[in-house]
Formats: C-alpha cells, structure tokens, sequence
C-alpha cells in the first residue's frame, strides 16, 4: 500500500471528491442475488428477530415473533430508519438518474423480462446446456435439491480438503443455507470479505441492508469493532478503517483454501458464470485460493453473452444507479494449463431449495425472473419504514414478502409478511425484468383466506363491508350512524383516540372524520352545479391558462424527472 | 501423500458420477414441474441481447474515446488519451517515480515489455508474469505496488477495461497491486459492451480464457457509514491509458 500513501492528491482523495452523484453508490454487490437483506446470524426467524433485537437494543423474547413485532423494533429505532431513509433515497434517485440517462428504458426492461421469461420457460434445457458446458470447461457441477444436500457437499468438499478457513464474497444463498454456521461447527473458519459484510460479522449481526449491511453501526462503533480485532486503537476514520481491512483480509485471501462466491448469472452456452461487484473481493476469491466453490441459484441461468448486455444494463442501474459495477467478471472453469493464477479446482453447487416449487404455477413462476438487484426495497414504503430485519428472512421488502413463503413452502407460518405491503405497486415500476410483485401479495392474501388462515374478526370484517357497501340503504344508514356515533372523538376534524378497531392506525396518524355532508349527499347538486358551469371559459381565462401550458411545454424537458 | 491425492480423486470420480445421474432426475423434475417432456432440443430464442435499436448505436473512434475518459473520470479513475507507446513508457515511468513504487509486475506481452520499463526504472523491481514457473506467482503480485496490464478490449459507454486470462497474462496483476496501470490501444476501444460481448459467443466455449474481467474503476465500497472508500480489496488508484 505504500504506492498509495506516496500519491498526495491522486487516488484516494481526489476519487473520493469527484464521486459522481449516480455512482454515489459503491455497493457491495454481492454475488448470487445481490439483494434481499439477510440476517447473516441466522435467517430463523427466532434467532433473526433476537439479533435483531440486539442491534437495536431491545428486548427481545426468543419466540417466533410477528412482523409487526419485529417491526415495532425497527419504528422504536431511529438511527436505524434515518439510515434506512437516507440509503434507500440515495439507491432511487441513483436508480433513476441511470434510466433516464440511459433512455428508452423500459425496452431494457421488456427486453430483461423476455430473456428473463423464456430462459425460465426452458431452465431444464438450458441447465442441462450450463452443466455439460461447465464439466467440460473442467469444473465439477453439483445440484442439490435441499439447503441441507447442498451443504453436505460444501461441508463434504471442506474435509477431504482438510481446509482450515474459506474466504467467502457475499451471496444470498449461502445466506439461504447458513453455509458459515455449518462450516464453523466443523472447525473450519468462514470469513466474509465484503468490507460491510466483514464488520457486521465481528459483530455477531444481521445486516440491516442489502446493499450496505453494516449501516446501523456508525464509523466509531465500527472502529472499535475493528480496534479489538486489531489489537491496537484504530481511529474512526473511514480511510484507516478500511486500510486496516484490507490488509488484515489480505492475508486471509493468500492463506485461505477455498474461496467461496455465488453467482448474479451463469451463461448456458459456455459454462461460465458471471459475477458482479464493486470492492474486488470476488474477484480474491475467485482468484487466490486453490479450491473455489460457487453456490447457485438454479434460475441464474441466461443463455448467452449477448443475453449479459441486457443483464448488465438492468442489474447496475437498478441496485445503485451506476452504469456498471466497477468489477464485472465471467469465469469459465478452474485455471488452464499454463496459467499463473486461478483456483486449481472448482466446484458449482446448483441449488434448488424451494425454487422448483414456482415452475408451473401461473401466479408465482416469474418469482423465479428475479436477478436480486433489490430496486423493490428501496421504493417500498414499508421496508423503508421497518427495514430489513422486520422481515425476519433471509430476502426482505417486496420481493422477500412473496419469496420467502414460496420457497420455504410453509405459507402459513410467513402469512404475515404479506400484509406488511400497502400494495401500492410501486416495486413493479421499478423492477427491472416487471415482476408483478404487488398482485403476487394480493394471491398470497388470497390464498390465505382461502386456506382459512385469515383471523375471524378480520372475515367477518370484510362480510360487514361488503354487506354495507353493497346497498346503498345500509351505507346511507351507516354513515348516519357513523356521523353522529363519532361526535365525541373528533377534534379539529380528525379522531386521534386509540380504540377498538381504529387503534393500529391511529397510534401514528389521525383518522379523518365522517364528513358533516358526505359525497354521497353532494353529487346530486354537484352535478347540477357542474352542468351550468360547463359553459365555454371567459376568453381571457382560456388565454392565461393556454400560455401557462405553453410555458411548461416550451421550457426544460421534464420526461425523465416524472419517471 | 500420492495415496490421499489418489483416495482423493477417486472420491472426485464418485461425486462427479453421483452428480451426473442426479442432474437426469434434476431436470426430470423441473420439466414435471412445467407439466410438458424435457426439452432437449435447442429452443428459439427470439429475444437474444439487447433490443434492435441498441446495435445501431456507435460512437466515432474520438468521440468513443471522449466518453471513456468522461466516464472512468467519473468514477474515480484517471484516463489520459497518448499519442504514442513511447508517451505511455514515459507516463508510467514518472507516475512509478512519483509514487515510490518498488515492485512493478506487468503482463508477459510484447508491447509491455517494448516500453522498456526495466531500463526506465533502475530504482524499481520489475518483474514479468509467470516467466518462471517455480516462482509464487500470487505472492509476487500481492507484493507489488504497480501492475500494469495491456487491455484486450474496452467499452467507451460503461467506462471499462476488459482483460483476459492466459499464462502470460495473470488475472492477479489487476486484481492485487495497489495500483494499476492499463494500455489501451486506441483501435480496441468499443462502443458497447455487446460489442466485446458477442466476441465471446462467436469464439464460443472452447476459445474462452479461465477469466474474463471488465474492470470499470478503482474498487471502491459505502459501507462505513456510506462514506466513498476507494481501494478496498482491488487497486485504489487505476490509470487507463489510450494510445494511439
């Protein structure tokens, strides 16, 4: 590093002065999904919400807690939503300066749904094309059908090797199996190597985002964390914090004896997998060690290279708003013969866990379309509320809501996370590949009360409004009743009272009262009004109101900031 | 030690057989799951790459030029267009000076080794990949202050450098030193990434390098406090170099 600290004025300080405002976001990236929050100690819901509730200095009882429980946790925590807020604000705006910028985008995103669409409507040809194409590339390639068979063999791989530690870039499904957990209790050291991931790992917990895991913990917690592993007093400056990781990591990255990495894309026609990241960590890993292990999600597969433009265009811009992740790599095999570098042996462990459990029905199979840039969080009101760890699983926000019953297969136990969406559809606008998240949570809600899950209150809730709303008598009738039966909780036009069933809402905001008149009373002379008024406009009213629309047109181009 | 090697592969041989059957019941069950046979046939794939439009788009060799350096300034990095190898040689040279590097590591390429670095720098080690095959050659680039990579191809609208493996090309020396140094001759300057993209579905599986890198500026991460650092794991300072 001495390279580094001998250049005043170049690298370091003047790249971080002219960031640029997209690219504002260097993102760990991850591998393999490189979205969806994942409580890295552990994605049990019990033991998520409890670290959870560690992090954010709460109580927590070990029982399976509710979203709304967990949830609470994060609305009584306001570091933690400022982060969230801030985060997740910068990632949209950087999202849609990237669109804009780049134009014509939702083509792109037509054209990512279709690749998206046709790959998963073929995935066994194109599997089967990936895994002869790796074997022959000299890989080995593993499919598991369980989280448990996959870790098996990484656990099974880990031994015959006799390794002692494995470096490991960031992926979902490792976090989906708890690969760390099973290799630590074998004696075998797991280390994260992505900076957010690594600090959060000192700790003992989950991430509390995506895309920047470690951002419940500000820069003078972070120096402690990595003061004690130091064994000295480190200060809480970002550039000798990060220096200090570097350095320490890069002695594991020369020592370790299996890199493990996931995997954003695997390419059928060449065997090749691809990956996606801004630190230089999977690239260590797939770089240094002698063994390298690559865990994948069985829908990962794309066709072709050409079919990566489409990815590459979309997946960037969609998670960080940048035009492409500083490291963008493809890797086919372990090293040739003749190369310096590169792992000796590798292995490819496709997993299903959950996933084939999609194909074939029509309302969930384009869950399967997902490449994790994790967009949907970050538009969502809720998660931006309650944060990741609210979800209590390894995928949170929008997407997390709909993937983690449908891959775990137990909906019943994960049917309050549906209901924590107001389903306003904003995660559709924004995914890249048009998943449509917000009618799958409606089908999840569906399917719940159709299975009979859904409380009895809240049947028969429904039963009253529909019967109400259903006949113009009872709703005038009700409204009657409503009007004068309110009177004594209404101040300055809204009730704040937390009673019966009223109370969810109005322990944060006021409920707005029954109007004195409601519209039902005011169309018939609101019509009458509207009817004589439909005369023509007084010429010079029509004339200020054309050159105010002439104005607006004529000035800047605002089609992009509508986006 | 050759027996646990020979116990080993024999359990590999297993593992790969145990592999090969079960990939059958694997895709068996996808295909049930789709309600239709398995599908061994190669598809249609009418939607392959990027929209129409997209391969229309191409910039002029300056303006492609232009936008590269515009963009890998953006991010971080230095980009400087050079009329010649010689101004490369001398650029490296002083900038090596000015960093106090010790240890130089560059690809076994001729036109690197025509930039005569060697004799350029008496004060710094400069070393060759995988010239010698006994040597640690992962170790070496970790020691090293510079690499310095001759480009196979870049992309003028994403900023990106793209480098492939091979013996005399090592994927550590753009990945380990602390600073990199990449010539790009200016005729291998592309438009779109699509362009170096389809290079790799013509060439197709049994021409592809091990490592296929586009390095798009220097590694960088938020995640102590989303303050920008640069240089976390992969070089903090990355010069690309146009010549020509």
């Amino acid at each position: 590093m001495s390279a580094t600290e001998a250049a005043p004025g170049r690298g370091t300080g003047r790249a971080a002065t002219d960031a640029p405002a997209a690219g504002a976001a260097a993102v760990d990236f991850g591998t393999a999904d490189a979205a969806a929050s994942a409580p890295k100690v552990s994605g049990r819901p019990a033991s998520g919400q409890a670290a959870a509730g560690t992090a954010s200095g709460a109580g927590a009882d070990g029982a399976r807690a509710t979203v709304k429980q967990r949830a609470e946790l994060a609305l009584n925590n306001e570091f933690l939503r400022k982060a969230v807020r801030f985060t997740t604000d910068r990632l949209r705006s950087g999202r849609l300066e990237a669109a804009r910028v780049h134009g014509n985008w939702d083509e792109w995103r037509e054209r990512g749904r279709q690749i998206r669409r046709h790959t998963i409507a073929h995935l066994d040809y194109y599997l089967n094309q990936f895994a002869d194409n790796a074997r022959a590339n000299g890989a080995y390639v593993h499919f598991a059908d369980t989280a448990e068979e996959a870790v098996r063999i990484v656990l099974a791989i880990a031994e015959r090797k006799a390794a002692k530690t494995v470096v490991k870039s960031k992926s979902m499904v490792s976090e989906e199996l708890h690969v760390n957990h099973a290799l630590e209790a074998q004696g075998v050291e797991a280390l994260e190597t992505d900076l957010g991931e690594y600090i959060i790992q000192l700790a003992g917990e989950p991430p509390s985002h995506i895309i920047i895991p470690a951002i419940h913990k500000n820069r003078e917690q972070i120096a402690e964390l990595l003061s004690r592993e130091a064994g000295e007093p480190l200060p809480p400056d970002t550039a000798v914090l990060a220096g200090f990781v570097r350095k320490k990591l890069r002695e594991k990255f020369l020592a370790a004896d299996i890199g493990m990495t996931g995997c954003n894309f695997a390419i059928a026609e060449t065997g090749s997998i691809v990956l996606f990241e801004n630190e230089g960590n999977a690239r260590m890993v797939s770089t240094v060690p002698k063994t390298q292990i690559t865990l994948m999600g069985m829908e990962r597969i794309i066709p072709t290279w050409a079919d990566l433009e489409v990815m590459a265009t979309l997946l960037p811009r969609s998670a960080t708003g940048q035009k492409l992740t500083v490291y963008l790599s493809g890797i086919s095999g372990p090293r040739r013969a003749g190369d310096g570098d590169g792992p000796e042996e590798m292995h490819i462990i496709i997993v299903d866990n959950g996933r084939s459990r999609q194909l074939g029905d029509p309302e969930f199979q384009e869950l399967l379309h997902c490449i994790r840039c994790g967009a949907c969080l970050n538009v969502c009101p809720v998660y931006r509320q309650i944060g990741g760890h609210a979800y209590g699983s390894t995928y949170s926000g929008p997407i997390g809501a709909v993937l983690t019953p449908a891959l775990k297969g137990n909906v019943a136990e994960w049917d309050d996370i549906a209901d924590a969406s107001s389903l306003c559809g904003a995660c559709y606008e924004a995914c890249p590949v048009k998943i449509p998240l917000h009618d799958m949570l409606v089908y999840l809600r569906r399917r719940k009360v159709e299975g009979g899950r859904a409380g009895k209150l809240e049947a028969f809730g429904m039963k009253a409004y529909a019967s109400v709303m259903g006949n113009a008598r009872q709703l005038r009738r009700a409204l009657k009743l409503g009007k004068y039966g309110q009177k004594p909780l209404v101040r300055d036009g809204v009730i704040r009272a937390r009673i019966g069933p009223l109370k969810g809402w109005t322990r944060y905001r006021a409920f707005p009262a029954i109007a004195g008149e409601p519209f039902r009373e005011r169309w018939a002379n609101l019509r009458q009004e509207l009817e004589r008024e439909a005369r023509p406009m007084e010429p010079d009213v029509h004339e200020r109101l054309e050159a105010a629309l002439r104005r607006r047109e004529g000035g800047t181009d605002r089609h992009g900031e509508r986006e | 030690m050759a027996n646990a090697n020979e116990e080993y592969r024999r359990w590999l041989a297993e593992m790969d057989a145990a592999s090969r059957r079960k990939q059958q019941a694997f895709l068996d069950h996808i295909a049930a799951r789709l309600k239709r046979p398995r599908v061994t046939e190669r598809p249609d794939h009418p939607f392959r790459g990027a929209p129409d439009f997209w391969h229309a788009f191409v910039w002029s060799l300056d303006e492609r030029i232009e936008r590269f350096i515009e963009q890998f300034r953006s991010v971080g990095g230095h980009a400087h267009r050079l009329a010649d190898m010689e101004e490369a040689a001398r650029f490296i040279a002083d900038k090596a000076r000015e960093m106090g590097a010790r240890i130089l590591l560059r690809q076994r390429e001729p036109e690197l080794a025509a930039l005569g670095l060697e004799a350029r720098l008496p004060d710094v080690a400069v070393r060759v990949w995988n010239d010698d095959p006994e040597e640690d050659w992962k170790a070496r680039a970790a020691e090293a202050d510079v690499g310095v990579i001759l480009a196979d191809y870049a992309v003028a609208a994403t900023g990106s450098i793209v480098t492939l493996s091979a013996p005399h090309k090592g994927r550590s020396v753009s990945l380990l030193p602390a600073a990199l140094f990449a010539v790009i001759p200016a005729e291998r300057m592309h438009t779109r990434m699509g362009e170096v993209l389809a290079r790799f579905d013509e060439a197709g599986r049994d021409n592809l390098p091990a490592g296929i890198h586009f390095v798009s500026g220097p590694s960088r991460s938020a995640d102590i406090e989303n303050d920008l650092t640069i240089g976390v794991h992969g070089p903090g300072i990355v010069f690309a170099l146009i010549v020509g």
